[in-house]
């Protein structure tokens, strides 16, 4: 069975596709880090305004995080790239992907910090106001502080998903790690083998990653219980 | 792009329900002996199906879908490509309910354990009369989160050409030239198809919630 | 004779926390009903009362953590309508006059201890770093924790955290100290150690005013006790009098079940 799957492919012949997948594999860490610098601060800002008191920024807000939750990653990226040119914007593969990832990032990310910023227990934010505290001074010190803390791992997490959610950016073309296994697979139709090498690059950074994860969540939940 | 091609679009609506239900459905059946073997006391078992898991949430779901439908279909058995999305997404529902099951089963206290034992129940009606009615209620806000995150992962069924929402959307763009409102619609139908089941979770969550409230 | 009365009316200082009619609903539920207080300068007054009398409510309105849905609220020379949505700026002011410290003492995890205390002194009093550090240092001192200044808040015990809570509200030269019931999250030992810094404080001159289960504090430090029911004042007066002869039935079941215990 495994012989029919493996379609006699050689360690020679994978040792001459690796090249082309560490460019791909070099696409998606450069996609997931653009990401994530971008639509974390992105979903930061979303979490605060959500809870604005002007209405028109509140809904702008919920909007954004609505939409960006609500539809898959893969239609974004296609609304993002095979779309918006019909709106007179063409963007590189690139670009797009980074667009709709980051948009993305940043609506799960206000959720995460959300969570966080609600699990600050109320006697602090009461203290904050007895002490005369402004708001501003009251995010800045004693609420975002805590509130980032407590959202972490929760963000560790998904930066795992982000990195997975790269590989939908085969839909769009973008020479990624699946992009690659796919073409191999479709020129000499090597397929398992070839997808079988995508998955232990992923294998590679997603498992150590998660369960370093998990670790650092069980490390600040002791933390927290002190 | 007009009515009529809104329509077409959603047409894929009870495909992507179908793939959904059906994923979720193999989840949570066999997500339940995963959560047992995962928290066995035999440790090789336990080790065997920590690493299953680990290795099944490590592949993104297209992959999956691809190494069923391309992988397995070059010479092994020649899946279509619904029933092939159908076992890739059944197959991460399963880890990923098991999760879910276990995160409800670490939130019983050890003392029901106690109690049950003391009482002298047997290890089926432990589970069907004190655990699984109380996992049920703190295992269903995630699962619903689940399903919701499920069916958007479904979208990726598309890329092996399952005739659901994004393929029909695609699709549409291709023949339209208007790949904007094609998207666009696309995505309204996943968000107004996540509204009830969001809708319905908290409902039933309140009722379970307001059954052990003091 | 004459004169005398008429020189204690001039004298008689102006009450520093004064409230009239001020009520509080929580939907149809009453907590607070037509209260009426006032407290003057270098007075120490206790609230007693059984859970849910409305007392920590009341506590709260006055600083406005609560908002009352009527009557008047006086601190200081800020004086709040219940009715309107008081401005910022007189928030602001009613507050700087306030100092609070809470049942779960709420200190910024997060910050040292000397972090706690000169935070809002540099943001609000604008003093320096090096002032405000000075002036927590020296309270620190004074509520026995000097050793304390550059730990964290999870390393002390819940009596040393009420302390440093106390010097956290200090820092910032209220006029009136409230205290929502200091010592009811901390065990009877610990709880003596933050009854001693609140009787310092009291003989030091601050007023107070303590919602508390302490018989003891209201019977020998505070100068006034009032007991609480159902969202009413059931009885004021000099402490002694108040515990010992109380006038209504419902304060005298209240103060034998607490002596029964």
């Amino acid at each position: 069975m495994i012989e029919t799957l493996l379609m006699g492919v050689t360690w020679a012949d994978v040792k001459t596709w690796l090249p082309g997948f560490w460019n791909g594999f070099l696409i998606s860490l450069k996609l997931t880090f653009v990401s994530l610098v971008l639509g974390v601060p992105m979903g930061l800002l979303l979490a605060l305004g959500v809870q604005a008191k002007t209405r028109a920024s509140r809904l702008t807000c919920l909007a954004l995080v609505e939409i960006g939750r609500g539809a898959p990653a893969l239609v974004m990226l296609q609304f993002v790239y095979y779309g918006l040119p019909s709106a007179g914007i063409s963007l590189p593969a690139f670009t797009a992907a980074a667009v709709a990832l980051c948009w993305n990032t940043g609506a799960y990310t206000s959720e995460i910090i959300r969570a966080g910023l609600d699990a600050i227990p109320a006697g602090q934010k009461e203290a904050a106001e007895a002490l005369n505290l402004s708001r501003v001074d009251e995010l800045r010190f004693v609420l975002l502080p805590q509130g980032l803390r407590i959202a972490v791992p929760a963000l560790m997490g998904f930066s795992i998903l982000v990195f997975q959610g790269t590989s939908l950016c085969f839909a769009i073309a973008l020479p990624e790690i699946i992009s690659r296994a796919y073409d191999i697979g479709s020129m000499y139709f090597f397929y398992f083998p070839a997808l079988a090498v995508a998955g232990l690059f992923f294998a590679a950074v997603c498992i150590p990653a998660s369960f370093l994860v998990e670790w650092f969540e069980h490390r600040a939940g002791a933390y927290s219980r002190r | 792009m007009t009515g009529a091609d809104a329509a077409h679009i959603a047409m894929g609506i009870p495909m992507t329900l179908g793939l959904t239900a059906g994923a979720f459905a193999i989840g949570s059946v066999l997500g339940f002996p995963v959560m047992l073997a995962r928290s066995t006391g035999f440790l090789p078992l336990r080790v065997a199906v920590i690493a299953v898991i680990a290795f099944v949430r490590a592949l993104p779901p297209i992959l999956w879908v691809f190494l069923i439908y391309f992988g397995l279909g070059s010479g092994l058995l020649n899946l279509s490509p619904f029933v092939a999305a159908l076992s890739a997404f059944g197959l991460i529902a399963a880890v990923n309910m098991a999760e879910i099951y276990r995160g409800g089963m670490l939130s019983i206290s050890s003392g029901q354990w106690e109690a049950a034992r003391a009482l002298n129940l047997s290890r089926v009606s432990t589970w069907t009369d004190i655990m699984i009615p109380q996992m049920t209620r703190v295992a269903l806000p995630p699962s619903a989160t689940y399903v919701i995150g499920l069916m958007k992962d479904s979208a990726i069924a598309s890329t092996i050409g399952v005739t659901e929402l994004a393929y029909r959307g695609k699709q549409m763009s291709q023949i339209t030239f208007e790949g904007l409102s094609a998207f666009a619609v696309v995505g309204v139908c996943y968000i107004a198809l996540s509204l009830p089941v969001a809708w319905i979770a908290r409902t039933a969550e309140k009722k379970l919630r307001a059954k052990v409230a003091r | 004779m004459h004169r005398q009365w008429n020189l204690s009316v001039i004298d008689s200082p102006r009450p520093v926390v004064k409230l009239e009619h001020v009520s509080k609903r929580y939907g149809a539920f009453d907590v607070l009903k037509d209260i009426n207080l006032s407290v003057l300068p270098g007075d120490v007054l206790a609230i007693i009362g059984p859970s849910g009398s409305g007392k920590s409510t009341l506590l709260r309105c006055i600083n406005w953590l609560e908002p009352a849905n009527s009557g008047i609220i006086s601190v200081g020379d800020v004086t709040i309508r219940c009715e309107e949505v008081p401005e910022k700026s007189r928030l602001t002011a009613l507050r700087r006059q306030l100092g609070m410290v809470f049942q779960s003492f709420n200190l910024f995890p997060h910050m040292t201890v000397l972090r706690n205390i000169s935070l809002a002194q540099e943001r609000t009093l604008g003093r320096s770093r090096k002032e405000a550090d000075a002036i927590s240092l020296n309270l620190l001192d004074r509520v026995g924790l000097a050793d304390k200044a550059y730990q964290y808040p999870v390393r002390c015990s819940g009596g040393q955290q009420q302390r440093i809570a106390i010097a956290r509200a200090l820092a910032l030269d209220p006029k009136v100290m409230l205290f929502d019931e200091p010592t009811s999250a901390l065990d009877p030992e610990l709880g003596l150690e933050v009854l001693a810094v609140m009787r310092e404080l009291a003989g030091s001159g601050m007023t107070m005013i303590v919602v508390t289960h302490e018989m003891g504090f209201a019977e020998n430090v505070s100068e006034h006790t009032m007991i609480m029911a159902e969202g009413e004042i059931l009885e004021y007066g000099p402490s002694r009098e108040v515990i010992r002869n109380p006038k209504t039935e419902r304060a005298r079941r209240f103060l034998r079940a607490v002596n029964d215990r």
